[in-house]
């Protein structure tokens, strides 16, 4: 069987998410074939679909320095993205994948993007829910979106990544400190120019990527461009989406994801908590947990991140637990109720408005 | 109360199979609509949701609400044609119910429908819908709630 590999270059961010919607809008009408596609943007900063410009980004700065400001059509939070990453994406039909469940979905095609990124040299593992890691950092946030059986999933994958343009494109908890804020950002992401030490050429991370892919779809792909039914809703849509009616169709104001930070100190350590939260819908929306602790294993403190997120604020308590259980020999003589109380005082302080 | 594989399906409410969605006519001849206990339970929690507004008109088998879950961005198929007459304050504040409570608290949107009569017609009750959930599964390769 043969997909379309689909290689749009470096456009701008309308373009690019214009895009995305003409292909997945396609296919669910029978117009469009499976396809692997690749692509690259100018400097933005992108929105999840749910998301609020207000809430999430440095609006002012983007627009001091030309980033361009778009909204998703697929879920996760926002992101910063220029030519130094590369986008790549997968648009296919629920059935051939021979699940419905929308997780395992997710992995599967994260976990064959991680053996691809692997293969150019670092060790790069899926850690649920939706991210591509090396040693606990970041090097691929991923997210999909569904159209009756038709499904659109896609991820970046920092080939290079400006840590601190970043930092102040987007709105994250802790990261303007100005003490440990950048460090504690580059702490968390990475790029293969930093792991490899050089940047691979694109062509052969394109290459390693599609093989992946073949093998694990049991698919060849075929080189091709848009057909005419996709042009046709690409010009459409862009209209629709290349406005400022499109951004901001989700518009709430920063004062309901407020910040909070807190302190404590304990026999394994001295563990710091900076939250968001979205007081709205009650849940934690981001933590970063760093201090002075000794834990067997330093990616415990990403992966812990990671798995809170987007948590409501009344489950963390069992949460932590549970995550904790599975990593209790990581812990040495830190107890899952401290890691608790640090977070839910950082929340109150978050919920108290003094963060 | 009917269930499919573990999943909680009430026999006297009216489904769109395809579009894992139920119905369910009210005193007021208004549609409260939702998702099945099926569709959160593929889709895993469920983080936002953004209903169409009050006022506006949606199309049998089109957009009534976006969902989130895992990252996961979709929408809701409205079972049947009319106007948006009511939307769900308690999941905008705790999408989550969406997840616990499908058929009562977690409801998606109340319409007013077109044509309710004519457009029943498509969907499907009873013994008849649990069979066809049964067959969804299936296809699906869904172990279960």
């Amino acid at each position: 069987m043969s997909w379309r590999l689909l290689d749009t270059g470096i456009l701008r961010a309308a373009e690019n998410l214009a895009l995305n919607r003409a292909l997945l809008e396609a296919h669910q009408a029978g117009e469009g074939v499976d396809t692997l596609r690749f692509l690259r943007f100018r400097p933005s900063a992108l929105l999840g679909f749910h998301q609020s410009a207000e809430q999430e980004l440095e609006l002012e700065f983007c627009r001091q320095h030309g980033i361009e400001v778009q909204r998703r059509i697929t879920g996760g939070g926002a992101i910063y993205f220029d030519e130094g990453q590369l986008g790549w994406e997968l648009y296919l039909g629920r059935r051939s994948l021979g699940t419905a469940d929308m997780g395992a979905i997710a992995q599967r095609i994260c976990e064959a993007a991680a053996r691809a990124i692997s293969q150019l040299g670092v060790e790069a593992r899926f850690r649920p829910r939706n991210d591509i890691e090396v040693a606990g950092r970041k090097i691929s946030g991923t997210g999909g979106a569904f159209e009756g059986e038709s499904l659109l999933y896609q991820g970046t994958l920092l080939v290079e990544f400006d840590v601190e343009r970043m930092v102040q494109a987007l709105k994250i908890p802790g990261a303007k400190l100005a003490d440990k804020g950048l460090s504690s950002a580059r702490e968390r992401v990475t790029s293969l120019q930093e792991l490899l030490g050089v940047v691979p050429p694109l062509a052969a991370i394109q290459q390693v990527l599609a093989a992946v892919f073949a093998a694990e779809f049991g698919v060849e792909f075929q080189p091709g461009g848009l057909n005419a039914a996709e042009q046709g809703r690409y010009t459409q849509l862009l209209a629709e989406m290349d406005c400022d009616e499109w951004v901001q169709q989700v518009a709430r104001p920063f004062a309901e994801v407020p910040t909070g930070s807190a302190l404590h100190r304990c026999p394994g350590g001295t563990l710091r908590a900076e939250v968001r939260i979205d007081r709205r819908r009650g849940m934690l929306k981001q933590v970063w947990i760093t201090g002075d602790l000794f834990v067997r294993d330093r990616r415990l403190l990403p992966d812990l991140e990671a798995a809170l997120k987007e948590v409501a604020i009344s489950e963390l308590g069992p949460r932590i637990e549970v995550f904790l259980a599975q990593r209790s020999a990581d812990l040495l003589a830190l107890t899952p109720a401290d890691f608790t109380q640090v977070v839910m005082a950082a929340i109150q302080a978050a919920e108290a408005g003094h963060g | 109360m009917g269930a499919v594989r573990g999943c909680e399906i009430p026999e006297d409410l009216y489904y769109n199979i395809e579009n894992n969605v139920w119905a369910r006519q009210e005193a007021d001849g208004t549609i409260t609509v939702g998702m099945t206990s099926y569709a959160g339970s593929l889709a895993g929690t469920i983080v936002a949701y953004t209903p169409k507004k009050v006022g506006k008109d949606v199309k049998q088998d089109k957009s009534c609400a976006t969902v989130e879950s895992g990252k996961w961005v979709g929408p809701v198929k409205a079972p049947v044609s009319g106007d948006v007459a009511a939307v769900n304050d308690a999941v905008i504040a705790k999408p989550a119910l969406i997840n616990e409570d499908p058929y009562q608290q977690g409801w998606l949107v109340k319409i007013k429908p077109a044509n309710w009569d004519a457009e029943a017609g498509a969907l499907v009750t009873g013994g008849d819908a649990m069979a066809k959930f049964e067959e969804k599964m299936n296809a699906d390769g869904f172990g279960g709630c």
